[in-house]
């Protein structure tokens, strides 16, 4: 009977390890195939001179690539725009919904449900008909921006709003927030709602209520929330592409660029895939960085 | 009590001040697809005269249909994949001793923190070799791959709030670990499979960068890059593009008003 006994144990043991081997695998092998042997591929190209024509024809350059960006004005460009989308994108998504999400939690009482759904629904709309839809919307000939402003008097700019990367960096930032704001409400208003009533009681009887009650007494309450939503955020200000494709192409002469549309460029308009896989690994360190500091914060959660 | 009251108009006037600048630029697209092109040009704020539908024709003509099935089959396809593959490693994760196991979970937070645009280059050559460029497969399988790292981080945290007490009821009757997770987790992990299913969903169907190096020919094109055409051989017809847009749009605010419950759920459990 032991004897019996022990051999289903050691067989279930066993059984156990294949059945969560089988399980395990398939999402393995889709990861390596297709995140990691490219991460690496990245890694190694980025040491070499190809082009895809020449596929066959890898010219080793050494660090060439890397001191190659260092010298590129416009990888410094690239990189200066991924950093405002990113402390615009904070300022005017993370702030701005956090607002909201205060107003939609305890501000107001009617209307919450359709308020909330009317701000999350561009979440639902590809980035792609987002820049077409506000496309038409900054069209100098057509775009109602264009009609506002001279309806109420205001000049508006000469080369378009799309044509002065000066102010077409922040068209990109308002149809951006556009897009995401309602996001990040709803998902700091879910950190909100997790705030018990008592808390709210005893800041009242301590003579702290309305702005005073939230700046002090629930957002430090709501911390960890806001660092996830902080850092979703700057990590999708680095995976901006659609709207800088369909806006500007980068342009003009390259001063609306961003990583992500810059590697696009050099890869598959120039053809210097060595060179587009250096800007990759640098922005490969960067992802790795920020998705370091989320593992870490989630943790501390 | 005024105090009160004004606070109560600015918190109602930032909201509804913030709906409207959400809700304008649907508006916009929906009203220009009914303009003339007259009544585009002369009039960007007016409403449209007549509600023609000549726009729609021009839309549909660059092949939107042919686009929106390609969609369909991508997400379909790459959802179920996603779900299936995450689900069961999740499972492995959270609940068998594997000495290796913290190393898999790290490697899956990595592959979730690397971006498409990070290795693109040798995806794109990994893709092109085999042979797959321009066929729905060659972007299902590197998409399914995207999409598994943050399913396997969602499915993981759910499984390790759910009750050990059936499974281990169902070790004792000999069950092993593969029948356990289709018998028994499946059928109970309902949530969590919409959640994912829903956040998966929206990202494929609207995935833009891996389509657009893969897929060039028409025939094979995503709803995403199939939209540029519009631009392209409707230049300056805006009517064209936003009937083209709305045809795009409308399907998918629709289902977002029916579920919007679930989308607002899966989303805001992202916090946790």
């Amino acid at each position: 009977m032991n004897k019996n006994n022990t051999q289903t144990n050691s067989f279930s043991l066993s059984n156990d390890k294949v059945s969560a081997t089988i399980l395990l695998v398939p999402a393995l092998i889709f990861c390596t195939i297709f995140i990691f042997i490219p991460a690496i591929g990245t890694i190694v190209g980025s040491f070499y001179s190809y082009s895809l024509t020449s596929m066959n024809n890898w010219k080793w350059v050494g660090f060439g690539n890397y001191v190659k960006a260092t010298q590129d004005e416009y990888f410094w460009v690239a990189l200066k725009n991924n950093f405002i989308i990113v402390f615009a994108s904070i300022v005017l998504q993370v702030g701005v919904g956090t607002i909201l999400a205060a107003i939609l939690d305890r501000g107001i009482k009617y209307g919450r449900v359709i308020f909330r759904t009317i701000i999350f629904t561009p979440m639902v709309i590809s980035s792609v008909a987002v820049s077409l839809i506000w496309l038409i919307i900054y069209d100098p000939n057509v775009g109602i921006l264009n009609a506002i402003f001279k309806s109420i008097g205001l000049s508006t700019p000469s080369k378009g709003w799309l044509g002065d990367p000066n102010i077409s960096i922040w068209m990109i930032m308002i149809t951006a927030a556009w897009q995401n704001t309602g996001f990040m409400m709803v998902l700091i208003l879910a950190g909100l709602q997790g705030v018990s009533k008592e808390v709210y009681d005893a800041a009242e009887i301590d003579g702290a209520t309305g702005v005073k009650a939230f700046w002090y007494i629930t957002l430090p309450m709501i911390r960890n929330v806001l660092i996830v939503a902080i850092l979703i955020t700057t990590i999708g200000a680095f995976k901006v592409f659609e709207f800088i494709f369909v806006f500007t192409q980068g342009g003009p002469s390259n001063a609306t660029q961003v990583l992500g549309t810059y590697i696009y460029l050099q890869a598959f308009n120039l053809l210097h895939m060595g060179y587009a896989n250096a800007l990759s690994v640098i922005l490969l360190i960067i992802a790795l960085f920020l998705g370091w500091l989320q593992l870490k914060s989630s943790r501390k959660a | 009590m005024s105090r009160f009251k004004i606070a109560n108009i600015i918190a109602y006037g930032f909201v509804t001040l913030f709906s409207i600048y959400v809700l304008m630029p649907i508006l916009v697209m929906v009203l220009t697809t009914f303009k003339s092109k007259r009544e585009i040009f002369l009039e960007p704020l007016g409403i449209p005269s007549q509600f023609g539908i000549s726009s729609f024709e021009k839309a549909l003509s660059v092949g939107l249909g042919s686009f929106m099935l390609n969609s369909f089959i991508v997400s379909f396809f790459a959802v179920f994949l996603i779900v299936t593959i995450s689900g069961m490693a999740a499972y492995v994760l959270s609940r068998i001793d594997f000495k290796i196991n913290k190393f898999v979970y790290l490697l899956i937070v990595a592959g979730f923190a690397i971006p498409p645009a990070a290795v693109l280059v040798p995806l794109y050559t990994m893709v092109s070799n085999l042979n797959l460029l321009n066929s729905l497969f060659g972007v299902i399988m590197p998409l399914t791959a995207f999409g598994i790292p943050f399913t396997v981080i969602l499915f993981y945290a759910f499984f390790l709030d759910f009750p050990k007490e059936v499974e281990e009821a169902a070790t004792i009757d000999g069950c092993t670990k593969l029948q356990i997770f289709f018998r028994i987790i499946v059928p109970l992990s309902g949530p969590v499979i919409a959640s994912a299913a829903i956040f998966q969903t929206v990202w494929i169907w609207n995935e833009f960068l891996l389509a657009l190096i893969m897929l060039t020919s028409d025939d094979f094109k995503t709803l995403p890059i199939g939209l540029l055409k519009l631009r392209g051989e409707w230049t300056s017809d805006w009517g064209a593009i936003m009937a083209g847009l709305t045809i795009a749009v409308i399907p998918v605010l629709i289902v977002f008003l029916i579920f919007q419950k679930y989308f607002v759920r899966s989303l805001a459990g992202l916090g946790k």
